[in-house]
């Protein structure tokens, strides 16, 4: 292990933002004496990265392993990395100052599809090859792991290994059997084979890749599972969140403490890869929700804290939580937040829990602007239900609100687009209504919509995305119908949502597409200031893809698809039905609030849902 | 608010790796040492409520600093030995606290009542003597204004206002070191390593500049 200290500071004068680079913060982990050392990588800047609680619940668990020291890395920005290159420093870890290549496993998350081109970078500035065939026997297991894994093909040459699912207790298996492994001597090749035997964890090179007709299928005599099944954690109060995370100098997105209430989301939208993907739905108890949030902040000195899920506001004991934290927090200039609420009353009633008299925003998701497409997508709120929502928040006396839709759903027509408009206009006149006239000049809806994106594991993973052409289209009728006067108006780059839909549901032929555009020149393609859509065009027709036909072309429901050696527990089944109901305008409920609707996860992961209430109302 | 406050007034440094934080990054890493002490501070009053604390003039980004103060207004007395204690342990280091006492009410705020800056610009260049580099710095005082070009904007400064004092070359350990005073102004202030890399660049000798530090921070009429 050798510091390379000494070689970075001189770069650090010449260089945007050296905070990014100088590690010291308080709660970051310094364990040289370890033995077997992991560096751990958010593909993208520092400030994005610290914000990821993925990567934040591994460190806590790898650092507290005996022998075992987890240390951060990031993708520098350009300026950085250019200057790395001409002063001949390779990628670094933070706490130590090491080189990433000298590290024992190289963890790397894949938190969206965009951030393919700086994976390649981080292994390039690394010293690593590219591609898991190309390794020598030295270089660190690089394994993948987050949401991009349920459909791992567009980059599965560059990993040894992924891991599907959670990582608290899988993360612990694969170190334990790579640290048998080298401590028997074995190859590269044996190890990763060990390392295909831990459940959860899929090893690239001993499949053949899917094509259209057959799915991917592992290689004779590799003995590596049919099918790669998630890994989940049964019950959440076997873990604690982290207590005492690392806090930043840098002003970092999310810069707040953040305490996980439940995990999994069983209200079904159809279009929603998070709501399959993490399955089922297990909330933690109170006290350890209030325990937690109390110990972060202590040991922080956090000013916000976040109380974070896919729904908090579902939680069953939500307002326990948020009254017992109100009262302990009360004169401490600490700010509790909450993700986006349920559009009904009772939303309203918790963010007046967590305001404390002042009125912020609220924030909403109605997603569509019809009723028949909310059947359709399945996001089970009426139009009553908005509107009664937003006339309760303003009379209550907020003038903010931030909603958020999509266009280029399925089976969604101009008509719909339309409905966008007449919805915030309907939105508009409510809180005209209900507000004091000398407070009117204050109200401000912000209408952010983004682009429909046909994700893996979704009742919606068959359907063709909208062309450029037609998003485009689309926005302009949005924009036409929307109103102007107290809106304002955001909607995704219709190019970066073309892109993802092409990364989202390729399979392995994306890499060489990938790994063209990383080497003229990209990386960063999550920020839209960089982002070039003419590097990519070029890559695709340089391999002979067509990359409209990949985003755009519906699949045939028997097609093989690139993903269907990776189970989410759902069933492919269940998937399929929920499209015909989609098709046909009909909801299917929440299994969290009543019966179970069948989807597979329970009975083929041997899990349940874990409520911490009696019930969820 | 009726309520007595207790205006702690800390001093700290901002030295090793941490000299590479930005000003509002320091702010921010001592409220937040501040928070994990337990202490009991008091906040501001308002829509966003804030903790209730003033800092010394900005240093930039690279910069160090020996003597850098902050005050911050408590509810409750502790004495100041024991708030040095328990802000030394939460503190990361590199921002540690080296002193702590309690000031006056009414006493003006770190940022108006020090206006002058006392700076250590260390440069490593072993073949040219301290009486070259002296000279060079002379001759850029002597020439009245400096012009510096910083994040695309010019802005001039007057060498006369700025310095107040003379700059003094010693050597140390084969490296020249440069003491000098810069007065800080509502206009922002002389940054020392641009005075000196233009004394570099027009006596031809390399620009090695190798560290700035902060040495000091006092009232003007405190001056000898």
């Amino acid at each position: 292990m050798s510091d390379l200290w000494t070689q970075v500071e001189p770069l650090l004068a010449h260089v945007e933002r050296p905070a990014r680079y100088i590690d010291s913060e308080f709660g970051a982990v310094h364990r040289p004496e370890a033995a077997y050392r992991v560096a751990l990588l958010y593909p993208d800047t520092y400030e994005l990265g610290m914000a990821n609680q993925a990567i934040a619940i591994l460190y806590d668990r790898l650092n507290g392993l005996d022998g075992v020291a987890a240390e951060r890395a990031y993708v520098p920005w350009k300026d950085m990395g250019d200057a790395m290159r001409a002063a001949g420093v390779p990628l670094f870890t933070l706490e130590s100052v090491t080189a990433v290549r000298s590290c024992d496993l190289f963890g790397i998350t894949m938190p969206y599809e965009l951030t393919c081109t700086n994976i390649c970078e981080a292994l390039d500035l690394a010293g690593i090859a590219l591609r898991a065939g190309d390794r020598e026997e030295t270089d660190p297991v690089v394994i993948g792991g987050g949401p991009c894994a349920f459909n791992p093909e567009p980059v599965a040459d560059f990993f040894d290994a992924i891991l599907v699912g959670e990582g608290e207790d899988a993360i612990v298996e694969i170190v334990a059997a790579h640290r048998a492994a080298k401590a028997a001597g074995l190859s590269r090749a044996a190890v990763l084979r060990t390392l295909a035997a831990v459940s959860g964890v899929y090893v690239p090179t001993l499949y053949e890749p899917a094509d259209r007709k057959a799915p991917a299928r592992p290689r004779e005599g590799s003995g590596a599972p049919a099918q790669v099944v998630k890994r989940v954690v049964a019950d959440l109060g076997s873990h604690r969140a982290p207590t005492c995370p690392v806090v930043p100098f840098m002003d970092v997105i999310h810069d707040r403490a953040n305490v996980e209430v439940l995990r999994g989301c069983t209200r079904g939208c159809r279009f929603c890869q998070a709501g399959m993907i993490y399955r089922p739905v297990r909330e933690r108890t109170s006290d350890d929700i209030v325990r937690d949030a109390l110990e972060q902040l202590r040991c922080t000195g956090q000013e916000e804290l976040s109380l974070t899920s896919l729904s908090t506001t579902d939680h069953s004991e939500i307002s326990d939580v948020l009254r017992r934290l109100s009262t302990a927090l009360r004169g401490r200039a600490v700010t509790v937040s909450l993700p986006s609420l349920r559009l009904d009353s009772f939303g309203v009633d918790m963010a007046r829990l967590v305001s404390e008299g002042s009125r912020g925003g609220l924030t909403f998701a109605p997603e569509a602007g019809t009723q028949r497409l909310r059947d359709v997508i399945n996001k089970n709120i009426t139009e009553d239900d908005l509107l009664g929502t937003v006339r309760i928040a303003f009379e209550e006396g907020w003038r903010r609100l931030k909603l958020y839709f999509m266009i280029g759903l399925p089976t969604e027509t101009d008509d719909d687009v339309r409905g966008i408009g007449e919805l915030v206009s309907r939105v508009l006149a409510i809180a005209r209504e209900v507000t004091p006239p000398a407070e009117r000049g204050g109200i401000r809806i912000a209408v952010s919509v983004s682009t429909f994106v046909p994700k893996a594991h979704t009742p919606f993973q068959w359907e063709g995305q909208l062309t450029l052409q037609q998003v485009q289209d689309r926005q302009h009728v949005l924009r036409e119908t929307m109103p102007r006067k107290g809106v304002d108006l955001h909607w995704h780059d219709s190019e970066i949502s073309f892109l993802e839909g092409t990364l989202a549901r390729g399979g392995r032929e994306l890499s060489r597409v990938i790994e063209r555009v990383w080497r003229a020149g990209g990386g960063f393609d999550a920020w839209t200031e960089v982002f070039g859509l003419s590097r990519w065009t070029g890559a695709f027709e340089a391999e002979g893809i067509d990359p409209v036909e990949l985003a755009s072309s519906p699949r045939a429901i028997d097609a093989a698809l690139p993903w269907d050696h990776i189970s989410s527990g759902v069933t492919k089944a269940y998937l399929a039905i929920e499209r015909e109901r989609a098709l046909d305008g009909v909801v299917t409920p929440d299994c969290s609030f009543g019966d179970c609707t069948a989807c597979g996860v329970c009975p083929s992961l041997g899990v349940d849902v874990v409520l911490a209430g009696e019930s969820r109302g | 608010m009726a309520d007595t406050l207790f205006r702690l007034r800390v001093t700290y440094g901002k030295t090793g790796r941490l000299r590479y934080l930005s000003h509002l990054e320091v702010a921010r890493a001592c409220e937040r040492a501040i928070r994990r002490a337990g202490l009991e501070y008091a906040v501001t009053q308002g829509f966003n409520q804030r903790m209730k604390l003033a800092f010394c003039p900005a240093l930039p980004v690279g910069t160090a600093g020996t003597v850098e103060v902050y005050d911050v207004w408590l509810k409750r007395f502790v004495a100041p030995d024991e708030v040095l204690g328990m802000l030394r342990a939460t503190t990361p280091a590199g921002l540690t606290p080296v002193r702590a006492h309690y000031v006056g009410e009414r006493e003006a705020s770190v940022a108006a009542a020090m206006t002058l800056a006392d700076y250590e610009v260390v440069i490593g260049h072993p073949d040219r003597g301290p009486g070259r580099l002296a000279e060079a710095l002379g001759d850029v005082v002597m020439s009245g204004a400096l012009e510096i070009e910083h994040k695309g904007a010019r802005k001039v400064y007057d060498l006369a206002t700025c310095l107040p004092e003379g700059a003094r070359v010693s050597e140390e350990d084969g490296r020249s070191v440069v003491s000098l005073t810069v007065r800080m102004g509502a206009q922002g202030s002389l940054r020392p390593d641009a005075l000196v890399r233009e004394a570099l660049r027009r006596s031809g000798m390399s620009d090695e500049l190798m560290s700035v530090t902060r040495t000091g921070l006092r009232p003007e009429e405190a001056r000898a």
